[in-house]
C-alpha cells in the first residue's frame, strides 16, 4: 500500500519534472528567437498544470484539464488570432512579418559592370568540420579560413602539390575536395559572406562564387529601401516599400491597419452589395433547415415510437442510413442525381410524365375518340440551375442529412417522458392532438432547446453543404461582386476572400469571421435566454 | 495554433529531427494529447527544409518519378533528397503557411500561374539559366515561368485543352467550327442521352477559345509587354460574339446545362459523346474505356483560329531555402535531362516542355494533337489579379448556360464586376 502510494507519487513528481523542464527548454529557446508571447504559454501551461496536480484542492479541475486544453488551444486560440488578423492586411503581398520581408530584400543582390567571378577550391579535415577555401580570379587568390579571408600568393608553402599538376592538393593538414564531395557542403558554402577588401564574396554555383552587390539598402530609421542601381527610394507605405510614382518591391509585410477591414465591409458598394440578400438566405436556410429537420426528424421519432408499429427495429436502421453516410458522399452524390440533364431525377420525372402521357392517350383515343395531353413535352427541371428551386434543393438535401440526428435525439426524448402523463391525459379526455401540444412538445423541448439552438449555428455556418452541392450557385445576375443565390455568408465571404481583388484577402475575411462570430455568439445566447433552456438545463443537473 | 505547436516542436531546436522532437513532446503529459490530436487532425507531419538534405514538395502524379531522380542524385552526390507528397491544389496555400516558418521545402513543383502570387508573396526565387539551356525549352513554357526579366522556375510541361473526338461517332475532324456544329447537331438526341459535343460548364478555361476566335482576351498588354489587369477584354466585341456562340449552341439543343467536367468526360468515356474540349488529363479515363479517340485542333470560327489557355507545369526554388545552390544544382544537372523528362512524361501525359524530350515523342499522335492546337496557345495570365477574374467569368457563362441572361448583358455585367474587384472602375 505505501509503496504503492510512494510510487504513485514519484511518478507523478517525475512527470510533472519532465513537463517543466521541457517547457523551460522550450521557453528558453523561443525567447531566444524573441517570440516573447509564445514563449510564456508553455511556462504558464505547465505551472497551472503542476499546480493543478500537486494541490489536492484542485483535485476537480484535474478531470477538467485535458477538456480545458483542447478548448483553448483549438477554439479560443484560433477565435483570438483571427480577431487579431482582422486587424491587420494579411493576404496575397502581405504574408510575412516586417522583418522577413526586410530580410529578403535585403539579401538581393546583383552583379555591377566590375562584378568579380571566382573559381574555388575546398579544403576540409575533421571529417569536414574544418573548412579552408581557396577563391581564384585572374591574379586575386583569396584564402579563407575560420571567418578570416587574406590575400595568399601562388607559392605559398601551406598549398602543396603533391602530384605536380599546378593544381594544389593540400592545405597544410586539409585535404582537397573533390567535385561530388563538396555538393554535400553547398548549403554550408552558401552561408558564407566573405568579406575582402571592401568586397562580399558569396557562393553562386557549384563552380563558382561572385562578389555580390546588395541590391539595396535599408535605412531603418527613415523605414526606406534604397536602390543601389538607379538610386529609387522606396519608402515603406502600409506594409509595402512604394516610391513616389507608386511603384512597389514585393514581398510586402503584414501591418496593423486599425478597423479598416470592418469599414471596408461595412461601407464599400463592392463588399457589401449582395451582403443583404445573402445574409437573409442564411438566415432563412439556416431557420428553415432546423424547422424542417426538427419537423420530420419529431414526426417520425413519433411514428416509431408507437409501441404497435410492427418492424419498429428495421425502420430505425433503414432511417438512421442517411445519418450514417459520410455527408460529403451523399451530397456529391445527390448533386448528381439532381443535375438537370444528367441527373437520374429528370430522367425520371420525364419517362415517368411520357408514360401517363401515352396511358392517357391511349384511354383518350380508344375511350372518348379525342387526344389528351397531360403533361405535354416536359422540360427538364433545372434543379440546380433555378434560383428558388437550388435554394429548395439545399433544403431538402439538407433535410435528407439531417433529419436522422433530429429523429434519434426525439426518440430518446420521447422515452424519458413519463407514460402516466399521457393516461392522465387519457382519462381526463384529451386528444391526441392536446397531448401532443401540451405534453409532448413542451417536455421535449425543453431538454433539446439547446441543441436545436446549435443546429442552427452549425448550419449558419454550414459551408460543406453548399459548397459541395452548389458552390453557392446559380448566379445572381447583374451583381456587384460574384455572388450566388445559394451563397450563405461564409461561402460568400470565401469567395470574397478568396477569388477576389488580386489573391487572398485573409485580413478581411478574418473581419467577416469575426462578425459572423459575433452574430452568432448573440443569437445563441439570445435563444438560450428565450427558451430558459440554460436555467430548465441547470434545474435538472 | 498550428503555428504555436509547430513552435513548441520546431522551434525546439533545428539540430532535431522530426522523430526525436516529437519524442520529446511526447513526455509533455497532456500537451501530447494535443499535438496527436493535431496530427489526426491535419493528418500530415510536415517535414522542415534542412540543410544538406533536400526536399521536394510534390504532387501524387510527380512523386514517383521525383523518387527515382532522387535516388540518382543522392548516389551521385552522397545528398539525401526527400520527396513529399501534397494535393496539388492545396500547395500554394501550404507554402505560404510553411516556407515563412521555416518549415518548407526546397523544390516545390507547380503551376504558372501560380508565379503572381509566390512572387508578390516573396516565396520563391528565380532560377538563372544560361541561353543555351533555355534555347532547349519551348519558348511558350520559358515566357510562362518569366517574370520581369527574370526566370522563376524550369518548365517541364505544356498542356493546354483540344478538340477532343470518339472517332467512331465522327471519323474525319471538322475543318470548321461550322461544320462541327453540323456534326454535333446529326449526333446529338438528348432523350436518348447522346451528345454531339460539349464543352463543360461554367468553366472559362474550356470556353476560352469561343471568346479568342473573335478577338476577345482577359487582359491586354501595356507598352512593356506587362500585363495590365485595367485592360480588360472580356465584353469586346470578339468576347461577346463567343458567348452569342455559346448561347446559340445552348439554344440548339447542343450545349445543356449541367454539363460540368465529370458528366462531360462521363458522356465520352462511355462512348455517347462525339466530341468535347478537353485536356491530356481526360486521355486515362478515355483510354481506360477503351474508347477510340483522336486530337486536333479547335477548328476556326468564321474563319478565325481560336486560341487556347496554355498552362506550363514547372519546378521552383523556395525563398526560404537553407539549400538553393544545391536546389539549383539539382534542378540544372539532374532534372533538366532528356530521360528525366521522359519519366515525366509517361508519368503525367503532359507534352515535355524540353525540346530534346519533345523530340523524342514526334510520332505520338495524342502530342501532336494537342501541338496543333497549342499553335494560337498564350499562357494563362499569371498575374494575382486573374484570381478576380474566374468567378465573374464562371457566373456570366453559368447565367447564358442556364439562359437566365442574355450573353451581352452577362459578359458586361462580369466585366464590369471584375473592374470593381481590381479598382479598375
Amino acid at each position: 500500500m505505501i509503496w504503492r502510494y510512494i510510487a504513485k507519487h514519484v511518478a507523478k513528481v517525475v512527470l510533472l519534472g519532465t513537463l517543466i523542464g521541457v517547457s523551460i527548454y522550450v521557453t528558453f529557446v523561443l525567447l531566444t528567437k524573441g517570440m516573447y508571447v509564445p514563449a510564456a504559454m508553455p511556462l504558464i501551461g505547465s505551472v497551472s498544470i503542476a499546480y493543478i496536480f500537486l494541490t489536492e484542492k484542485r483535485y476537480p479541475l484535474r478531470w477538467l484539464v485535458p477538456g480545458l486544453i483542447f478548448l483553448i488551444v483549438m477554439v479560443v486560440y484560433p477565435i483570438g488570432y483571427t480577431v487579431v488578423s482582422s486587424f491587420t492586411n494579411v493576404g496575397t503581398g502581405h504574408m510575412l512579418a516586417k522583418d522577413q520581408a526586410i530580410d529578403q530584400l535585403l539579401d538581393r543582390s546583383f552583379a555591377p559592370a566590375d562584378a568579380l567571378s571566382y573559381t574555388f577550391t575546398v579544403f576540409a579535415k575533421n571529417a569536414n568540420n574544418d573548412l579552408a577555401l581557396l577563391l581564384e580570379s585572374g591574379e586575386e587568390r583569396i584564402l579563407y579560413l575560420h571567418g578570416e579571408a587574406t590575400a595568399v600568393a601562388v607559392d605559398d608553402p601551406r598549398l602543396i602539390d603533391d602530384d605536380g599538376d599546378g593544381e594544389p592538393d593540400r592545405f597544410t593538414d586539409f585535404a582537397r575536395l573533390s567535385i561530388p564531395q563538396i555538393v554535400p557542403m553547398l548549403s554550408t558554402l552558401e552561408t558564407y559572406r566573405i568579406e575582402f577588401e571592401s568586397k562580399t564574396i558569396g557562393l553562386e554555383s557549384l563552380t563558382e562564387f561572385r562578389t555580390r552587390t546588395p541590391t539595396y539598402v535599408y535605412d531603418a530609421d527613415a523605414e526606406t529601401m534604397i536602390d543601389q542601381q538607379t538610386g529609387i527610394v522606396y519608402t515603406a507605405l502600409e506594409g509595402i516599400f512604394t516610391d513616389q510614382n507608386g511603384e512597389e518591391i514585393y514581398p510586402g509585410y503584414k501591418v496593423k491597419v486599425g478597423i479598416r477591414n470592418y469599414i471596408n465591409l461595412l461601407t464599400n458598394p463592392r463588399i457589401a452589395g449582395p451582403f443583404a440578400m445573402v445574409f437573409l438566405w442564411t438566415f432563412a436556410f439556416a431557420f428553415l433547415t432546423v424547422l424542417l429537420n426538427f419537423g420530420l426528424g419529431l414526426s417520425t421519432a413519433i411514428l416509431l415510437n408507437d409501441p404497435y408499429l410492427r418492424f419498429r427495429t428495421l425502420y430505425r436502421v433503414v432511417m438512421i442510413i442517411p445519418y450514417a453516410i459520410p455527408a460529403f458522399v451523399t451530397i456529391l452524390v445527390w448533386r448528381g442525381m439532381l443535375n438537370q440533364h444528367f441527373g437520374i431525377i429528370n430522367k425520371m420525372i420525364v419517362s415517368s410524365a411520357r408514360m401517363i402521357d401515352s396511358a392517357v392517350n391511349y384511354i383518350a383515343v380508344h375511350g372518348f375518340n379525342t387526344t389528351a395531353v397531360l403533361f405535354g413535352d416536359v422540360s427538364k427541371i433545372g434543379w440546380l440551375a433555378d434560383g428558388t428551386l437550388a435554394k429548395i434543393s439545399v433544403l431538402l438535401v439538407n433535410l435528407w442529412l439531417g433529419y436522422p440526428y433530429m429523429m434519434l435525439i426525439c426518440l430518446g426524448a420521447l422515452q424519458s417522458i413519463p407514460k402516466s402523463l399521457y393516461e392522465a391525459a387519457r382519462v381526463d379526455g384529451a386528444s391526441w392532438w392536446q397531448q401532443f401540444r401540451n405534453i409532448t412538445l413542451p417536455l421535449l423541448l425543453m431538454p433539446l432547446a439547446p441543441l436545436l439552438v446549435g443546429a442552427f449555428a452549425f448550419n449558419f455556418n454550414n459551408f460543406t453543404l453548399i459548397w459541395l452541392l452548389t458552390e453557392g450557385r446559380p448566379a445572381i445576375a447583374g451583381a456587384t461582386t460574384p455572388a450566388g443565390q445559394t451563397d450563405i455568408l461564409l461561402s460568400y465571404t470565401y469567395r470574397l476572400a478568396f477569388e477576389g481583388a488580386r489573391g487572398n484577402q485573409l485580413g478581411l475575411a478574418a473581419a467577416v469571421a469575426t462578425v459572423i462570430f459575433v452574430i452568432i455568439a448573440t443569437i445563441s445566447a439570445i435563444n438560450f435566454r428565450m427558451t430558459g433552456a440554460l436555467e430548465e438545463l441547470s434545474k435538472n443537473v | 495554433m498550428k503555428e504555436r505547436i509547430k513552435e513548441v516542436c520546431i522551434g525546439g531546436s533545428k539540430r532535431f529531427t522530426q522523430g526525436s522532437c516529437f519524442k520529446e513532446a511526447l513526455t509533455m503529459k497532456r500537451v501530447s494529447l494535443v499535438l496527436l490530436g493535431l496530427l489526426l487532425i491535419t493528418g500530415l507531419v510536415v517535414t522542415a527544409s534542412e540543410a544538406g538534405k533536400l526536399l521536394i514538395w510534390a504532387d501524387d502524379t510527380r512523386t514517383p518519378i521525383m523518387l527515382k531522380v532522387a535516388k540518382d542524385f543522392t548516389a551521385a552526390y552522397g545528398v539525401e533528397v526527400v520527396v513529399q507528397e501534397l494535393d496539388f491544389g492545396g500547395m500554394r496555400g501550404q507554402l505560404a503557411t510553411a516556407g515563412p516558418a521555416g518549415e518548407g521545402p526546397d523544390i516545390l513543383i507547380g503551376a504558372h500561374d501560380w508565379l503572381g502570387e509566390l512572387i508578390l508573396n516573396g516565396l520563391i526565387e528565380p532560377v538563372i539559366l544560361t541561353p543555351a539551356i533555355i534555347a532547349d525549352f519551348n519558348p511558350v513554357a520559358i515566357d510562362a515561368f518569366s517574370w520581369g526579366n527574370l526566370l522563376y522556375g524550369v518548365p517541364y510541361a505544356t498542356e493546354n485543352v483540344a478538340l477532343v473526338r470518339n472517332t467512331d461517332l465522327v471519323p474525319e475532324a471538322p475543318t470548321t467550327f461550322e461544320e462541327l456544329l453540323t456534326v454535333a447537331a446529326a449526333l446529338t438526341d438528348l432523350d436518348a442521352g447522346e451528345y454531339g459535343f460539349l464543352i463543360q460548364e461554367p468553366d472559362p478555361f474550356h470556353t476560352f477559345a469561343l471568346h479568342t476566335a473573335g478577338g476577345g482576351y482577359i487582359f491586354g498588354k501595356d507598352a512593356d509587354g506587362v500585363l495590365d489587369p485595367c485592360d480588360l477584354g472580356l465584353d469586346n466585341a470578339g468576347s461577346i460574339a463567343g458567348a452569342i456562340l455559346l448561347d446559340q449552341m445552348v439554344k440548339d439543343g447542343i450545349e445543356i446545362a449541367g454539363a460540368g467536367y465529370n458528366e462531360v468526360t462521363g458522356a465520352f468515356n462511355s462512348g455517347k459523346l462525339g466530341m468535347m474540349i478537353g485536356g491530356p488529363w481526360t486521355l486515362p479515363g478515355a483510354k481506360a474505356e477503351g474508347i477510340n479517340y483522336a486530337i486536333s485542333a479547335i477548328p476556326p470560327i468564321n474563319g478565325n483560329a481560336p486560341g487556347v489557355f496554355v498552362g506550363v507545369q514547372g519546378f521552383m526554388i523556395s525563398a526560404f531555402s537553407d539549400n538553393k545552390v544545391l536546389a539549383n544544382l539539382f534542378i540544372k544537372d539532374f532534372l533538366i535531362s532528356t530521360d528525366v523528362m521522359l519519366g515525366l512524361y509517361i508519368e503525367g501525359d503532359r507534352p515535355p516542355a524540353y525540346l530534346p524530350a519533345l523530340a523524342f515523342l514526334a510520332g505520338n499522335e495524342d502530342i501532336q494533337g494537342f501541338a496543333a492546337a497549342a499553335a494560337t496557345a498564350v499562357p494563362m495570365p499569371k498575374i494575382a489579379e486573374m484570381n478576380s477574374v474566374w468567378s465573374s467569368w464562371s457566373n456570366a457563362l453559368e447565367l447564358i448556360v442556364n439562359q437566365t441572361q442574355d450573353p451581352t448583358t452577362a459578359m458586361q455585367d462580369a466585366a464590369a464586376e471584375i473592374r470593381a474587384l481590381l479598382g479598375c472602375d
